[in-house]
């Protein structure tokens, strides 16, 4: 007999989330995580007495309690957390601004809509017809590939619009370069415009203490510092998993959350590795800065999405970073959130990974430099001097993002082509997280779910 | 188990299923989804929840007689006879 009934690989919020929905429901359950610390993508760090989080800018899919349709209500009832209790700070309003145009949104979609009429007035109409659209057109249903673009420029054939509406959806969730998939446009349209931005009350570390904590009170088991070598397999079937020094766990399913090349790499799986490798990733720089440089400075938005040019050029960039757009977010502009005497100003833009990548190690500490200061004089053109108020900065690179996360290129949306039924050629090996499909925070942790219900529950 | 407490069984896996479940003016003939604004996802959790508790395996295609509380209960009442 097996050791475990279900092993996951990967202690990020996909790989929590289906451990709690298992471990609910009496599946032995152990979860592996490579750090010390849990979240994956969504993790944190401290440094000069500060917790800083590594990727969470907001997260999306807001929704009031109650709401019981609303994804955030349904993943807290599929977890068995009370939405009650679980405090929430919406964004005070973020906007996307190009050369010759802004539009401003907040959680309430009308006021989108009232932007669109005051930004383009002869757009509206149509705008609201997209919206309808939208909300008849199912993303889950299994169907080909099919362009974002091409349904934009035929609902709205306004393409300034179209850029500035895919600006926010694609940088907070696409893995694909130039365009997008219709049902995953669908899906960040209603996460973000239509439902919006929030923080969890803490920081990401209290988020994900309570999702341990629930975890852990079913039963579950967490082991850290435990990287997965192999998923080890034996007359078609998956046996187990090998650890780096050596250990053999064996169980009767295992869950991957790792991302499609890394799981082609643990498990032999016979499948070009290249075609699931995303292309898109990101280099962050975090600044704490001091109180005083509020004074002149653009910081009102929670996130300002900018493009220096009036079309999205979303591709891997030819140098390290892609300066001409991005996205500026004020972690501390939520609503309820009190004011610190510094706060935090965090930058990202496109980066390529392979330049990153091929950079000799004695270089890359000053390259990581001069594109630092690179991408906050960048930021300064946007909303104003900061960096002389800067008390402390860091950055993430792909590389960065790659060492710590296990995902293949840095690419933290994953791969371009994803497995939406969570299978694998195994019958006891599934796939879950960003390369199952679902988007953010709140994505991610369904996905967890909805695989375990799929493949493990039923 | 008597009707009755079958009955109780139910509203009180839904209730510990939905912090928000409201039973006051609940048809016990109507469908409970519904009702009471339920998904697939949380009728799982029922299915789960009878195989938590009392051992019994429901198979997908019989979920449909989960549908009202009277349903439920018809359904239930012989696999529940001696629990």
């Amino acid at each position: 007999m097996a050791e475990y009934q279900l092993i996951i690989i990967g202690g990020g919020l996909s790989g929590i989330a289906a451990g709690i929905r298992a471990a609910r429901f009496g599946v032995k359950t152990l979860l592996l995580e490579q750090h010390t610390i849990p979240g994956g993508l969504n993790s944190y760090y401290f440094r000069q007495g500060q917790i800083l989080e590594t990727g969470l800018h907001a997260m999306t899919n807001y929704a009031a309690s109650g709401n019981k349709r609303a994804p955030l209500n349904v993943l807290f009832r599929q977890l068995k957390l009370s939405r009650k209790a679980f405090a929430t700070h919406e964004q005070v309003g973020s906007e996307i601004r190009f050369p010759d145009a802004f539009l401003q949104f907040s959680n309430d979609p009308l006021f989108l809509e009232q932007e669109v009429a005051r930004s383009f007035p002869e757009s509206v109409d149509r705008f609201v017809s997209l919206k309808k659209s939208i909300a008849e057109y199912d993303p889950f249903a299994v169907q080909p590939w099919k362009s974002a673009r091409g349904f934009l420029s035929q609902t709205l054939g306004n393409p300034l619009l179209e850029e500035m509406l895919l600006l926010p959806l694609m940088v907070y969730g696409n893995p694909e370069e130039h365009d997008m998939d219709m049902g995953q446009f669908v899906i960040m349209f209603r996460s973000v415009f239509e439902e919006g931005f929030f923080r969890p009350g803490g920081t990401i570390r209290e988020f994900l203490t309570m999702l341990l904590d629930q975890f852990k009170g079913f039963g579950g088991e967490i082991r850290y510092r435990a990287l997965v070598k192999e998923i080890y397999r034996e007359k078609g079937k998956v046996k187990g998993i090998r650890l780096a020094d050596g250990e053999i766990l064996t169980a009767d399913a295992v869950l991957s959350t790792v991302g499609m090349p890394e799981t082609i790499k643990l498990s032999g799986w016979d499948l070009p590795q290249q075609a699931y490798g995303g292309r898109m990733s990101f280099m962050e720089t975090v600044s704490l800065v001091d109180q005083k440089a509020r004074e002149g400075l653009d910081s009102s938005a929670t996130i300002l999405f900018y493009n220096k040019k009036s079309q999205l050029h979303y591709q891997r960039p030819a140098t390290f970073l892609d300066l001409s757009w991005g996205v500026i977010c004020f972690p501390d502009n939520f609503q309820g959130l009190e004011k610190e005497e510094r706060f935090q100003i965090r930058n990202t833009n496109a980066a390529n990974y392979a330049l990153w990548k091929a950079a000799a190690p004695a270089e890359y500490k000053a390259l990581k430099q001069q594109w630092t200061h690179a991408a906050i004089s960048n930021a300064e053109e946007v909303i104003g001097p900061y960096s002389d108020n800067v008390i402390y900065q860091d950055s993430f690179t792909p590389l960065t993002v790659e060492r710590f996360t296990r995902k293949a290129e840095g690419a933290i949306y994953g791969s371009p082509l994803k497995i939406k039924d969570g299978k694998t050629p195994w019958p006891n090996l599934f796939i879950a997280g960003t390369d199952q499909g679902y988007l953010g925070i709140v994505g991610a942790m369904l996905s967890g779910v909805t695989v375990i219900n799929r493949h493990i529950l039923s | 188990m008597t009707r009755e407490e079958i009955k109780d069984v139910i509203l009180e896996i839904i209730e510990d299923i939905d912090e928000d479940a409201e039973f006051d003016n609940l048809d016990a003939d109507a469908p409970l989804r519904d009702q009471l604004d339920l998904d697939s996802m949380d009728f799982l959790d029922i299915v789960m929840e009878l195989r938590k508790r009392y051992q019994l395996q429901i198979p997908e295609d019989e979920y449909p007689e989960l549908a009202s509380l009277t349903s439920c209960v018809n359904y239930l009442e012989p696999k529940l006879k001696d629990a």
